[in-house]
């Protein structure tokens, strides 16, 4: 290692700089498009508070994109504290911008580590994950994930790295995501916990009630019930209770009950519904869904199994080699061409232009919310619906038009020898087709579709053509 | 050894005084009460009967008018078996504005969980569980405290029930308001199981059938069987429920009539139970039973015979009745066998088979005349009879000497205070203070 770390840093407008490194400084309330980000190599976030905080540093991890996810970020911490599963996404803070020669080998180090691992192409949302994980811990030399008690989880732990891909309600298909890892031998696991939830909405946020087996309501009270041995009598305590003195006296023969197994015993126990007025023996114990509402009888709950994970050899070479899920991949869809492929045959019809001065087009459709969308659906719904959308663009452009994956969520075509303007109708009617089928062909699904073409220039390479043409894809953090 | 001809010219030889002489156990007592008396009395019966229809007719219409909720209880250890189709036949009831509650008196079987989902399905009202054992009467008590109806009936939980049952044990309670409780009329499901059993559905049949017809006309009915019994729910909290077994089915009727209140028969509420089909059972229960009778009538409530304040003559009557019929009559049987062996020994061979004879002609007099009184038939009206001869041993024989071996038990040994039908928790105390 021959850098400097007694080095100076070097001050720009939103940057520092300093041995070699440009750190980008996100404001507070500055908002900016994760694609700007891309020219840097780690980014501090400066924030007055640990609720903003999380959510930049949540909206980085979440991204799909490798180019994202995996770059250091750090704190610039005011007087607050930083909760544990969130310091857990960043890779440490400092306390002024001076101190930015203190992460700089932390920094080093994890580029040199992002540099050995490759990214899963797959098209499954598990799979993609998975791999997501995989990376992640390797890039930090983590070896082990853990799960976390945290209040604002869908099912009350977290695995920070892999829950910030979801939302609170679908969180329970972290469980499910580690279970193919384990299954895959990426992840070993370790019992940690056990968790139930929701059997409507799959959340762990429950109300655990004593109620009535008849009502439901959980407003009773509970008595001993009294056998009187000498003259039979039997009844709650209050009938024997009297209001001057703690002595029990049999309201059947007056006499005092003295001494517990000799003269009376207690029998049982009743209680009594104040809504409904039944009496019972037994609560039915009812657990109340707080998220949505719904009352679970705790025979209906789904019971799941909380596991610590620790990163198998397997798993790391999954991190450097790639990982490719045996079970869980969704294969070539029908009608399109591997990326490499396309890459390639733009590069001919990049020259081909050059040559003839011809009107070619390269063309992206995107699925804004896919990541929600895919946390949502499981990874056979996901393939259909991406078989879907890709037969009606097959059908809507020439064939000799070729579609590619470029990720799980963006398509990316070729609409070659016509003008950008009717390439651009063609695409905008397609995009409106996508929303229209989607909608009815999966329940209702909101899908929030984008697109983008631009017009093949000649003096640039194919590589750089592909990333202008999906830049405008990437959320704002 | 035994010749019918010799027989005859004795019977001939001897004048009505002296066959009087030699037979009066059998003129007096048999003959006289439970023929004569018991036919003169079921005319009356009859026609009384007949002047009352209606009033029967009023209180029908007064109690479809008023339907009153009834609370059904059944209390009991081990039951769990015969829960379900005991919900099932009260769903054929005539009369539905019931509630069903059952106690389940420290069962060591799966009668809990059979009880809980019975009652989670809404078959059961109420179903509470003893975890320890408590008797019989602290399972009816702790069910009645729970009650909400203006009646109770209480039920077994192995007997089955007529689909008019409920209906006709209420009835009486319309009829006149001074009725506190309503015995319902219990027969044997099970005569054709066994000769004992058989038997036993002659005894119920005849004896306790109509000798329950008989005691209520003339108001001085005093067993409620438990296995189906219907009490005012406000009469029963006066005298706040059972008070310890065994014999509690008697006890309550006793403490119900010393509040002033009669206690009827309905004979044409049938429920069917099962009896005990080895002489070995039977003798169990019935000394069980007997050994009450010392231990509730003569010793209990021997209050009754004295002249305080709440001296009532039915219910001086009532008690002597009982006493006479259980105990005297048996202390007088002997009384005749010694006589006999005593004073007519060279003729004891003749007395036997006479005294054999004449019972069993009037168990034929008594099932063909007492026939058109009967509510309702559990057999064929033929079936029984090639067994009344029987009677005489089963009657003159066997029950006697239970009862004799259960009195002795009882009154020098108190005896029922070690029966295991009662917690010994419980028994322990009861003898302590004497009850
Ligand atoms: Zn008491
Ligand atoms: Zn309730
Ligand atoms: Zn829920």
């Amino acid at each position: 290692m021959s850098k400097d770390l007694t080095s100076k840093p070097l001050f720009g407008e939103n940057f520092v700089e300093h041995d070699g490194y440009r750190y980008y400084i996100m404001k507070d309330h500055d908002m900016v498009n994760l694609s700007e980000l891309i020219a840097y190599d780690a980014i501090i976030i400066e924030g007055t508070s640990a609720k903003l905080i999380e959510e930049r540093v949540s909206n980085i991890r979440k991204n799909l994109n490798q180019a994202f996810f995996l770059i250091p970020v750090f704190v610039l911490k005011g007087n607050f504290s930083l909760p544990i599963y969130v310091e857990e996404l960043i890779d440490g803070s400092i306390f002024s911008i001076d101190q930015v020669n203190l992460v700089t080998p932390i920094v080093h180090k994890i580029h040199l580590r992002n540099n050995e691992v490759t990214i899963n192409t797959a098209l499954s949302y598990e799979a993609q994950l998975i791999s997501k994980t995989l990376t992640y811990m390797y890039s930090r030399e983590l070896n082990q994930l853990n799960a976390q008690l945290h209040p604002n989880s869908g099912i009350g732990f977290t695995f920070p790295i892999l829950s910030v891909n979801f939302e609170p309600k679908e969180e329970f298909r972290v469980l499910e995501i580690l279970e193919i890892a384990e299954k895959e031998g990426v992840l070993i696991s370790e019992f940690h916990d056990r968790t139930h939830l929701c059997s409507q909405c799959h959340t762990g946020f429950l109300a655990y009630r004593e109620c009535c087996p008849k009502c439901g309501s959980a407003n009773s009270e509970s008595q001993d019930i009294i056998h009187h041995f000498v003259c039979g009598f039997v009844g709650p305590i209050s009938d024997f209770q009297n209001e001057i003195d703690d002595q029990l006296n049999c309201p059947k023969c007056t006499r005092t009950l003295r001494h517990i197994g000799v003269d009376y015993d207690k029998p049982s126990v009743l209680h009594e519904c104040f809504n409904c007025g039944h009496k019972f023996q037994d609560f039915n114990v009812r657990a109340k869904c707080v998220t949505c509402t719904f009352d679970n009888d705790v025979q209906q709950l789904i019971g799941r199994e909380i596991s610590n994970y620790t990163m198998s050899k397997k798993g790391e070479m999954a991190a450097i080699n790639g990982f490719t899920s045996t079970s869980k991949d969704i294969e070539d869809i029908i009608g399109t061409v591997k990326l490499d492929t396309y890459r390639t045959m733009l590069k001919y019809e990049i020259e081909r232009i050059r040559q003839t001065d011809g009107k070619s087009n390269i063309c992206a459709i995107h699925i804004a919310n896919s990541g929600q969308l895919y946390s949502k659906i499981g990874s056979d719904m996901q393939k259909s619906l991406l078989k879907d959308m890709v037969e009606l663009v097959r059908r809507n452009i020439r064939s000799s038009d070729m579609i590619t994956f470029y990720d799980s969520s963006t398509i990316l075509l070729s609409m070659n020898d016509i003008p950008l303007k009717v390439g651009q109708n063609i695409i905008s009617e397609i995009c409106a087709l996508i929303e229209k089928l989607l909608k009815t062909n999966f329940n209702d699904l909101e899908v929030d579709i984008n697109y983008n073409i631009k017009r093949i220039n000649f003096k640039l390479s194919n590589e750089l053509q592909i990333q202008q043409v999906i830049k405008d894809f990437y959320p704002d953090v | 050894m035994f010749d019918l001809d010799e027989f005859i010219a004795y019977i001939q030889a001897v004048g009505a005084a002296k066959l009087f002489r030699i037979f009066w156990f059998f003129v007096v007592f048999e003959f006289f009460r439970y023929v004569f008396i018991d036919f003169v009395v079921l005319i009356s019966w009859r026609v009384k009967q007949y002047y009352d229809k209606d009033k029967l007719n009023d209180a029908r219409a007064q109690m479809e008018f008023e339907n009153p909720l009834v609370s059904i209880i059944v209390p009991g250890k081990n039951e769990g078996k015969h829960l379900f189709k005991l919900v099932k036949s009260l769903r054929e009831q005539t009369y539905q504005n019931f509630e069903l509650i059952v106690v389940d008196d420290g069962s060591d079987d799966d009668t809990p969980t059979i009880g809980k989902t019975l009652e989670k399905n809404g078959f059961i009202d109420l179903f509470i569980r003893n975890s320890v054992r408590g008797g019989k009467a602290s399972a009816a008590n702790l069910a009645l405290r729970f009650t909400k109806g203006k009646f109770v009936v209480h039920l077994d939980a192995d007997c089955s029930y007529d689909r008019d049952a409920i209906e006709k044990i209420i009835l009486p309670f319309y009829m006149d308001e001074k009725v506190g409780a309503v015995g319902g009329n219990v027969m044997v499901r099970n005569y054709r199981e066994s000769l004992v059993t058989t038997l036993q559905a002659i005894e119920y049949y005849d004896t306790i059938s109509i000798g329950r017809i008989v005691s209520s006309h003339l108001g001085i009915y005093r067993i409620i069987s438990g296995a189906f019994g219907a009490f005012r729910k406000d009469v029963m909290d006066k005298i706040e429920g059972w008070d310890i077994g065994p014999g509690l089915d008697g006890d309550i009727t006793v403490k119900v009539r010393k509040i002033g209140y009669d206690i009827k028969f309905a004979p044409d509420s049938v429920c069917l139970t099962s009896v005990p089909n080895t002489f070995k059972k039977l003798s169990r229960q019935r000394l069980r039973w007997d050994k009450s009778i010392i231990r509730f009538r003569v010793r209990k409530h021997s209050d009754v015979f004295k002249p305080t304040q709440n001296f009532s003559l039915l219910n001086f009557f009532s008690f002597l009745e009982n006493i006479t019929y259980n105990i005297i009559l048996n202390i007088k049987w002997y009384v005749y066998v010694i006589d006999m062996l005593f004073n007519f020994v060279s003729q004891i061979k003749f007395i036997f088979v006479a005294n054999i004879f004449l019972y069993t002609a009037s168990n034929y007099l008594k099932y063909i005349f007492f026939y058109p009184f009967r509510p309702r038939q559990n057999a064929p009206f033929a079936y029984f009879l090639p067994y009344l001869p029987l009677m005489v041993f089963y009657f003159g024989y066997y029950l006697r000497i239970v009862r004799t071996i259960a009195y002795i038990k009882e009154y020098f040994f108190k005896a029922s205070y070690k029966d295991p039908w009662n917690p010994i928790k419980t028994s322990n105390k009861a003898k302590e203070i004497g009850i």
